[in-house]
Order: structure tokens, then sequence, then C-alpha cells
């Protein structure tokens, strides 16, 4: 194991090595057993770049892996436990993109859209990281509660690719953590990264894309305020108008049948029933921890 | 399929705000032109590399020797490409056919003629009746322990060898080498993806066509998947390419001759996935080929003792599971049939007097048929079945403990000498593999494949056709060899 | 057991009615497909509708032309075009066939299927180009308008069809189709492709070939009575005049326009070589075009051919880092640059090699 686990969001204040035994001690695998969980995570990310593989360290399942892109195209769920609270956790076929072409990216994709997931774990390979950026800044733009895994450490540095985990957490505004799965290298760092959005002790404050053109980004403004005036509880209405100015057919079947209604007022009342983490800090995109907790 | 529009709702009942955001929305998009998209995508991309820029740091040097594309310049080489695919493959048959004769004799020898006798001992000393002794040990018990000894060791060395393969990352480049011919058949090359899910079980393999984008290539994936042989059939293919072909050469070439039996029967497989794809590419499923688009991962290096240990427990473990689940009722079922008699006869001998005419003709016999209807459920315990009945129509004696009761197969003669006293020849070894390739799939693929198309008649097209065109093909073969044989 | 030779004259024979019976053309499922087509309705649709295309292009329908079009004996077509004007749909006006006002309603309904269902197989799904035809024939007969309507609506209701042909409205308008045949087009005058007249099916077939679409920039180089060769689309095009006849440009301004730029299709690459994206061609649309821009094929991405499958069809480009394998097909529809060669973009491309100590950074 890497002697100093790489995680963005690891407060200094504590011995590494010891902080990464005493959180594995606290993981417990559940296997498929999911009675009542506290929290459902969304694992996705682009084709073949280990999601299954962390699906399996987490819950000790033996969902079926493979180098090749498309091996899982179903969706599978697990659970563990860990700090006190149950976990469910949904492994999901990769995709390159959330306009999907095919059935399984179609699984995939509803899930990440309307399985109200509370934390979606974007896994993604760290040697190509660019490519893989693709889905995490659609992702963000989605939703808040993202904590990104950095997958395949260990192919990056062969490859001799030094990536600065802080950097990106500071410039996607969510944690980062990087980690080599098949050798189970950085995955308490990412149980602490997930525990910690998932209760709402980190807030993240997700990078938003930027259009270049004065028409595009005109037309997107406008259509935003019309959905939030529409749909008031709506947590993502930019996001929403993106979709709806690119023709995306399932969002406006969506928004038409009430789906997105529905959700936009279950995402409100779950931000009122957990503890609200009050102001946003105005500078920095960089993730907040409050005080006291873990 | 694609055909209908999808009526888009116009009668829905949305809000009149939410339909005046929708024409806002449409209007606009007539503003911002159709290259939104585009522009969008590049957006993401551009603001993607700049944020990659800063946080990663590409070594300094180049580096000086790319061993991935190395290996690919061989695996997909000219020259190389197909040979290397063709040996990889051979290879593999090679080491499980030679690999698993050994453990298959122990498993047999403690399982079958140690453990049977003390388990019908044990019954006895009990004082079961004679039927539950013979319902329970020589139907159920013989069964699955024939199961068990027969599949347990091919299984055990394929599955590993076949994920260390996948692990590495040989699979894509398969689809990569064929697509040519998937393509001229009207398919699609990631059609070669599913085939290989459908080497392990043809239920996976049709889930797997997921990922193929076009409704029609998809079908079409969907309906040829059957022709790929599954872990049901490997052993029978294993077990019947070793008693019959192997045994026609000298011993020291046996393994490799019934290896390459085994892989001329799979590349009968891979050519009759071409031919249907192309029939059905040009009749009920006509269309154009549409776009391909498949990432090559690179190489992995795969990790062998943990690949090992997890095929084991997965994969071998689950589908002997599997076989077992459904030998124990089959053993129970066919005791009962091969015991009950009606006029002097039981059951079972009814029923193969019926169905022999139709089995010779097609080179098979009754027993064979009769076998391949009871083991709809699952394709495992075809061999088990055949042996059992075969000993109950020739009341073959010395071999087994009676007629109806699984017996020792201890070793391969007193195995071939079981199927030379059911009047089988060559003829009828070379069918029996031919006919275990193209028949119906199990009832487990049959579900899914209704699950994924949702339509009872793809469902019914990929049922009967396969077995339409295996008693086409047996009966050809069968009557063209007794002409060839003069008789 | 049967002699063997007569089993096999039996099965054979038994094997053949069964192929003749499945057989495309000429067995049952053929034939059922040509009565189907060959029902009144669709007789009566598809005589309405070529009524109409030739108004529009102020040309004159008679017996004679719809009885070609239709493929029925002229007898048939006498009978069918009384039936037609005895619902008052034609009329025989001066011994030419004309539509009445209600004929016309009928016959634009029709067209206006036909084209936005066109659009609808282009944009949405991922179909070839050489299916839209044939699909929308056999579903204009089938969507009532209400349907047509929702199918408009769903597509943001376009103007012109995927061949560059105006749809008519709702309302039983039609655009005027503009612009000018490419042969009379003065050379070195910038235009566009406004048009493809996608009948007879074999003319546009050897348009498709040559990849030339709708919305391209052309530039005619050279005329005689003999070829017209021009530049579409970055590439050299040399065709007949008949064949040329059937595409419609509309000139555009000298500063509008991109120039007679050469860009290579991707497809041009040898193996080895490298090359910049500079965009997707217009013939790219749909779902393949968002996998292709998915896939990171995006202007100014750097990109590698690496390897040709053995049987030489797909290819594999190394594109941000992956692999990635394309049929020729998608491959045309790239339009690549030469590669300015550096060093540095070699090591970005090739992007393996041994390491260079472990990752440090990021830690706390
Ligand atoms: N070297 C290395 N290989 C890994 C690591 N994590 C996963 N792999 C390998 O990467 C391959 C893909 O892993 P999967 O977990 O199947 O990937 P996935 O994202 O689930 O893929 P899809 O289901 O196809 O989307 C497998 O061969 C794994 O063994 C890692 O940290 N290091
Ligand atoms: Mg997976």
């Amino acid at each position: 194991m890497n002697p100093e686990p790489a995680a963005a969001h690891t407060p200094s204040a504590e011995a590494c090595e010891s902080c990464a035994l005493f959180r594995a001690s606290q993981l417990k695998k559940l296997g498929v057993i999911l009675e009542d969980w506290d929290h459902v995570i969304a694992l996705a990310g682009n084709p073949n770049v280990g999601k299954s593989t962390v699906f399996n360290s987490l819950t000790g399942l033996r969902q079926h892996t493979g180098n090749w892109p498309g091996k899982t195209v179903t969706r599978a769920e697990g659970g563990f436990e860990y700090g006190g609270s149950r976990y469910k956790i949904v492994d999901l076929p990769g995709t390159y993109s959330l306009l999907s072409t095919s059935v399984d990216e179609e699984v995939a994709r509803d899930f990440i859209l309307f399985g109200q997931p509370d934390v979606t774990v974007v896994v993604a390979d760290a040697s190509r990281l660019e490519r893989n950026l693709n889905l995490v800044l659609q992702i963000l733009e989605i939703t808040d509660r993202v904590v990104l895994c950095l997958n395949l450490m260990d192919e990056a540095r062969r490859r001799g690719l030094e990536l600065d985990a802080r950097r990106l957490a500071r410039d996607l505004g969510v944690p980062v953590v990087p980690a080599a799965a098949r050798q189970r290298e950085g995955i308490p760092e990412l149980l602490a990264a997930i525990s910690d959005v998932a209760e709402g002790r980190a807030i993240c404050r997700p990078h938003r894309l930027r259009t270049e053109s004065p028409v595009l980004s005109r037309a997107v403004t406008g259509l935003e305020e019309k959905v939030r005036a529409a749909l008031p509880d709506l947590p993502n209405p930019r996001w929403v108008a993106l979709r709806l100015l690119d023709g995306d057919e399932r969002i406006a079947e969506a928004l038409r049948s009430g789906e997105l209604a529905r959700l936009g007022s279950a995402s409100a009342s779950r931000a009122a029933a957990s503890s609200a983490p009050g102001e946003m800090p105005e500078d920095g995109r960089e993730t907040t921890r409050e005080e006291g907790s873990a | 399929m694609t055909d209908s529009p999808q009526s888009p709702s116009l009668a829905s009942s949305a809000s009149p705000a939410l339909e005046s955001l929708l024409d806002e929305a449409r209007s606009l998009r007539w503003e911002v032109g159709t290259s939104f998209h585009e522009e969008l995508i590049e957006a993401i991309y551009t603001d993607a590399a700049r944020i990659a820029d800063r946080a990663v740091r590409r070594p300094d040097r180049k580096p000086r020797f790319d061993i991935d594309r190395s290996i690919d310049r061989l695996l997909t080489s000219r020259l190389w490409g197909f040979p290397a695919m063709f040996l990889l493959f051979t290879l593999i048959f090679w080491i499980t056919i030679s690999g698993s004769n050994i453990p298959s004799g122990w498993l047999s020898y403690v399982l079958v003629d140690r453990l049977t006798p003390l388990l019908r001992s044990a019954a006895d000393a009990l004082s079961f009746p004679w039927w539950l002794r013979g319902f329970l040990v020589d139907g159920m018990y013989l069964a699955t322990a024939w199961v068990v000894s027969v599949m347990l060791p091919p299984m055990a060395i394929f599955f590993p060898l076949f994920t260390l393969l996948e692990d590495f990352g040989y699979l894509p480049r398969v689809a990569f080498n064929l697509d040519r011919l998937f393509r001229k058949a009207g398919a699609h090359g990631k059609q070669a993806l599913s085939m290989m899910m459908g080497y392990g079980c043809n239920a996976a393999g049709v889930v797997s066509t997921r990922i193929i984008d076009s409704p029609r290539e998809r079908l079409i994936a969907i309906i040829t998947n059957n022709f790929s042989l599954c872990n049901g059939r490997w052993p029978t293919q294993i077990l019947i390419a070793s008693l019959f072909i192997g045994s026609l050469v000298p011993a020291y070439i046996a393994g490799v001759v019934s290896a390459l039996a085994v892989v001329g029967v799979v590349m009968l497989g891979v050519f009759l996935t071409f031919a249907v794809s192309w029939f059905l590419s040009r009749t009920v499923l006509r269309g154009e080929v549409s776009t391909f688009s498949l990432e090559l991962p690179p190489y992995r290096p795969p990790r062998i003792l943990q690949t090992i240990y997890t095929s084991l427990i997965d994969r071998t473990l689950i589908v002997l599971w599997r076989a077992v689940v459904f030998a124990l009722p089959a053993g129970a079922v066919i005791w009962l049939i091969s015991n009950i008699p009606i006029g002097g006869t039981s059951i079972a001998g009814h029923l193969v007097g019926i169905l022999d005419p139709v089995g010779l003709l097609i080179g098979l016999n009754g027993v064979i048929l009769l076998a391949y209807i009871v083991a709809i459920p699952a394709n495992e315990i075809v061999i088990p079945t055949i042996l059992m009945f075969t000993v109950l129509i020739t009341g073959a004696q010395g071999v087994g403990a009676g007629a109806g009761v699984m017996f020792e197969t201890d070793s391969e003669t007193t195995l071939r000498s079981i199927f030379q006293s059911g009047g089988w020849t060559v003829l009828t070894a070379v069918n029996l593999m031919l006919f275990s390739l193209v028949h119906n799939p199990c009832s487990t693929t049959i579900y899914t494949i209704y699950k994924e198309t949702g339509s009872w008649r793809w469902t019914a097209v990929a049922t009967l056709l396969p077995v339409g065109m295996g008693v086409a093909l047996t009966f050809f073969v069968t009557q063209v060899w007794r002409l060839a044989a003069g008789f | 057991m049967p002699d063997p030779l007569v089993a096999l004259l039996v099965g054979g024979g038994v094997l053949l009615c069964g192929i003749l019976c499945i057989w495309p053309r000429g067995g049952i499922l053929g034939l059922r497909r040509r009565l189907r087509r060959l029902s009144t309705r669709v007789l009566v649709e598809d005589a309405l509708k070529h009524i109409a295309d030739l108004e529009i292009k102020n040309q004159n329908a008679s017996a004679q032309t719809v009885a070609g079009v239709l493929q029925i004996s002229d007898g048939r077509t006498a009978r069918l075009l009384a039936d037609m004007e005895q619902r008052s749909l034609v009329s025989f006006h001066e011994g030419r066939l004309r539509l009445t006002s209600k004929g016309r309603e009928y016959a634009l309904h029709i067209i206006r299927t036909h084209r936005l269902y066109e659009r609808y197989l282009a944009d949405v799904t991922g179909l070839s180009h050489s299916e839209w035809h044939r699909r929308a024939e056999a579903i204009e007969h089938r969507l009532s308008p209400r349907e047509t309507e929702a199918l408009s609506l769903r597509l943001g209701h376009p103007t012109h069809d995927p061949h560059g042909d105006p749809i008519p409205t709702a309302a039983g308008e039609i655009g005027p189709q503009q612009g000018q045949p490419l042969t009379s087009l003065p050379v070195d005058q910038p235009a566009r492709i406004v048009h493809l007249e996608d009948e007879p099916e074999t003319s546009y077939a050897q348009l498709i070939a040559e990849s030339l679409w709708p919305g391209m920039e052309v530039w005619v180089l050279e005329r005689d009575p003999q070829r017209i060769r021009f530049l579409a689309g970055g590439e050299e095009h040399v065709l007949a005049p008949s064949l040329a006849d059937s595409i419609t440009v509309e000139p555009i301004a000298e500063e509008q326009a991109r120039g007679p730029r050469c860009e290579p299709r991707l497809s041009s690459l040898k193996p080895g070589q490298k090359g910049i994206v500079c965009g997707l061609s217009l013939a790219c649309r749909g779902n393949e075009r968002r996998r292709l821009l998915d896939l990171g094929f995006v202007p100014s991405t750097p990109i590698q051919v690496e390897m040709v499958s053995p049987a030489g069809d797909p290819t594999a480009y190394l594109v941000r880092g992956t692999l990635i394998a394309l049929r020729r097909e998608q491959a045309d529809l790239i339009h690549v640059r030469p590669a300015p060669e550096t060093a540095e973009q070699t090591a970005a491309a090739a992007g393996t090699g041994d390491g260079t100590g472990p990752e440090a950074s990021g830690a706390r």
C-alpha cells in the first residue's frame, strides 16, 4: 500500500497510516444484505475504469470484472456499513457521457439522473484524466454530491504521470481520492470521502461549465430562469435548461410526465431533513469540512 | 423496432406552464442552431483539457518502449493476427482436455465407486424401502455425483484460463480482428464480445448484447448467441471428442486431435453465427450495417492466483451448483420413468421407442433425443441422462448395478463400451457433437431472450431456428455419411 | 432405415421448399410485402405524391408517368385514376392530370410525413442514409395527421428533410426549392449544396458514395460537356453533368466561404501518421455524431493511426490516450489536418512507458 495515502480531503491532524487502518476497521461489508440503508451511493464512470472492482472491495461481493469496456451491462447492488451508517451502493454500466446510445448506457444514465443517489462516486482512469473528465464535468452539472475516485493510479505511475489530486479537488470543487482498487489502495480514503459527503460534513462547490458564445449563454440563462420558475424545487435548473436546448427528449419527457418535478420535491425535502449546511464559503471552491466531525 | 416514432405524447397531461416552457425551449433551439450540442461538448473538452493540464505532470522523457503496442503489433498483425487467435483457443482447449482427464477419474472413483456402495449400504442399514433407496441413491445422488465428476475438472481449468485471457485484454482484440467478417454478415463487431460471453453462459451472452447500440444488430446477436457453446455443452463436446475422436488416432496425439475436434465444432459455431447473421440481415432483419466504435483497453497483466481463485469460486462453483440443482430432480425423474412400467415396459422405454425412428434418421437415437427433452432446463445433464437411459434400454449389465441406475464410470473404456452397447458409432458421436452445438437454447436462456427482446415472436425464432437447423444438419451429415460408406 | 439416396433427395426437396418460401424476393415473405404495397390506398397515395412532386417542379403528370412510377399496368392505372377522379382527388384538365385542392392537401400530408420521417431517421436513430427512403416510403402511408404533427413537434418543427427538400407545413404550404443546379454554377464561385435529388436511387447512391451532403461548400474548378470537376468537403470530385444536375446549390458570398481548403479524411491517413481533427462531416448525424464526439473526436484533438485489423477494416486510432477502433465509413466522416510533428505531442500521444518513481503529489 502507498505509504502516503494521497487523499485530498484527508485532515492533516491525523497520522495517515493509523487513520487508514482505523477506517478500514470501521468498514463492514454487507454483501447483498440490504434491509434499511441510510444512504444510496451510485458508482458511475467511463467503461473499464474499475467501477466493479471498487464495488467489490467495498461490498465484498464478486461482481464480474474484466479488462474490456462493457463487462457490466446491468445494475448491481450491494451494501456496506461504515462509521455507523448503512450504505447501499449501486454498480452501474460504464458510459462515455450522459447521452446514451445503447441499452447499457441507458441503465447507467437513468440511475444517475432519476435514481436519486445521495452520493455519486465517479470512478475515473487516472492515466487518461482528460478523457474521463468529460463525464465528470457532465455529472457535476447535475448534482453537487460527487466524489471523484481517481482509480488505476498504479498504471498512471507506471506511465510516469504525476497527479496533483489536491489541485484537481480545488478545480472541480469536489473531494478527489486517488486509488488503485485492485490493490485495495485508497479504499479507506474513499470511504471517508463518501461518508463525509453523505453526512453533509464536506460541502461541494462543483465546477460549472462556462459557455463561450454570448448567444448560447443568453439562451441558457433565459431558459434557466423559466425552468426555475416552473419547478422551483429543482436542484439543477441550469442543467435542465442545457438538456432542453440540446433537444434531449428523455428530459422533455421527464418534465412532461412530472418525473422531474417529483425528483425536485424529493431532493428539497431531503435537504430540509439533513442539517442545512449553512452559508457556502465565498472565495474558494475548496471542499470544506465542519470542525469536530469525523 | 425503430419503425415507430414512439408517438410523442401530444395528449400528455403536462401543465400549461410546462408546455410553454417546452415551447420556449423549442424555439430557442432554433435560434442557437444545430451546432449547440457540438459547442457544448467542445466547451466541456476544453474545460477538461485545462483542468487535466493543471493536475497532471507528464514525464519529460519520451517512453523508450511501448509494450502495449508491441503486443498489439503481433496479435493484430496481418500475418499473425488470425493464426494467433486460433492457436490461443486451441491451446486453451488442449490444456482443458488433457488436464481434466486425471482429476475426472479421481472424482468419479471417490464419488461414484467408493461413496455409492457406502450410501447404498447405509440406506439398507436404515432399512429404506427399495424404491426410496433407488430414488435417492441411484437416482438423485448418482446423477449429481456424475455431473460433478464430469463437469468440475473441465470447468475448473477452462474458466480460469478464459478469465486470464479476458483480464489480459485480449477479447476486444478478437472483436477488432473479426469486425470485418461480422460486417459482411450484416452484423456488429461487438457481437464477437457477446459471443465470447456466450462461451460461458448463453443467458449472460444474451444480456451482454446490450453494448450493441443498433436494435437490429442487437437482435441478430441475441438470436445467434446460441451458436456459442456454453458451459453446459463444453463437457459433452470434450467427453465425446476424447472418447470417440481421440481414440481413432494413436494415444500420443489423442489429446491434440480431440482438442482440434472441439475447436472444429467451435469454428462451425462461429461459421453458423456468420451464416445465420447474414441470412437474417437479408430477410427478416433487413437493413444496413450501422456504426461501430470500440475502445481497445490497454493490456493489463492478469493477477493469476486471484483470477484462479475467483473463477473457481464464482464461475465454476456457481455453474456446478446450477448443474446440481437441475441434476437432482432430473435424476429422480429419470429413475422414476425408467422404473415405472406400463404394460411390461417402462415409460422411458415407450418414449425411446417412439423417438427412435426420428433419432436414427438424423444419426442419433431415441435415447439421445429423449435426453435432450429431459435436459431442456439445463444442458449440463444431457450426458448423464443419455448414459442412464442407454443402460436401461440395452440392459447392459456389469457396468451398473441394475437397470435405470447410474453406474460407475471409472474409466474411459467402460464408458465407451456402454455407448457401443447402445449401438453408437463414430457417426453417432459426430452427430451428437453437432446436435449439442445446434439445438434449442436452455430454458433460462429462452426466458432471458424474452426479457431482453420483449417479444414472443423473436423468442420463438431464437428457439426454433436452431432446432430446425440442428435436425437438418445432422440429417444431411448422416445420409451423406451413409451414402459414402456404401450402406 | 431408408435408403440414404432417397432420404437425401427427399430431405433436399423439403429444404429447398422451405428456402423458397422465405426467400426475400419471390418467396412468401416477399410476396406479402409486395401485396401490401399494391393495396389500393397505397397506390392512390403514391400516385398523389408523384403528381404533386411534378407540380412542384412545374412539370406535368400523365397516366404514363403514373404507371411508370407505380410499376403497374396501363389498365390498372386507368382504373386507379378514374377512381381518384371520382373521389375528387384529381381532375383531368385539358387532357392534363391535375390535383384538386383536396388532392393536394392529401398529397402534401404524405410528402410531409415522408420528409419528417426521413428527418427523424437521420437525426434521432443511427440508421444509415440508404435506409431512410425505404423506411419512410413505408411509414408515410401509416401515420395519421395527428401523429405526423406529434413527430414534427418532437423534432422541433424542422423545415427541410436531410436531403435538403423543404418539408410542407401542416397548413399545406411548401417553401420553394431555392438554388440552381451545380452544372450552372460559374467557375470559382463559392456555393453551398442545398439539395440532393434522392430519386432515382442509383444516382443518389452515387452521390452518397462521393460523400456529398447538403450544407457542404462547393467550388467548381473546371467544366466541360463531359464532366464537371469541383471541390467539396475538402476533396476533389469529378462527375458527369447528368449526375451533377441532381445537385442543387446556392451561391454564397466569398467572405462567408471557408475557402477551398483541403481537409483530408481520417481514413486517408496511413498507420503511424498523425493528424488533428478539424471536424465531423455533415453526413454524420444523430447518435453516430454524438458517439464520436463522446469518444473524443472533437476539433483540435491530436490523433494518430495506430493499427489496422488483420481483416483490413476497422482501424484503431489513438485519441486522447485511448485506442478507439472505427470502421472505414466512420473514419470517412472525420476531417483532419496534418499535425505539426513535435516531440511533446509524441510523448503525449504515446502515453506509455517506464515508470519514473511513485506518485508523490497530492498527499498532505
Ligand atoms: N492495474 C490496475 N488494474 C485495475 C485496477 N482497478 C481495476 N483494474 C482492472 O481493470 C479492469 C476493469 O475493471 P472493471 O472493474 O471490470 O471495470 P468497470 O469500470 O466495472 O468496467 P465496465 O463494467 O465495463 O464499465 C479489470 O481487468 C480490473 O482488474 C487498478 O487499480 N489497477
Ligand atoms: Mg463493471
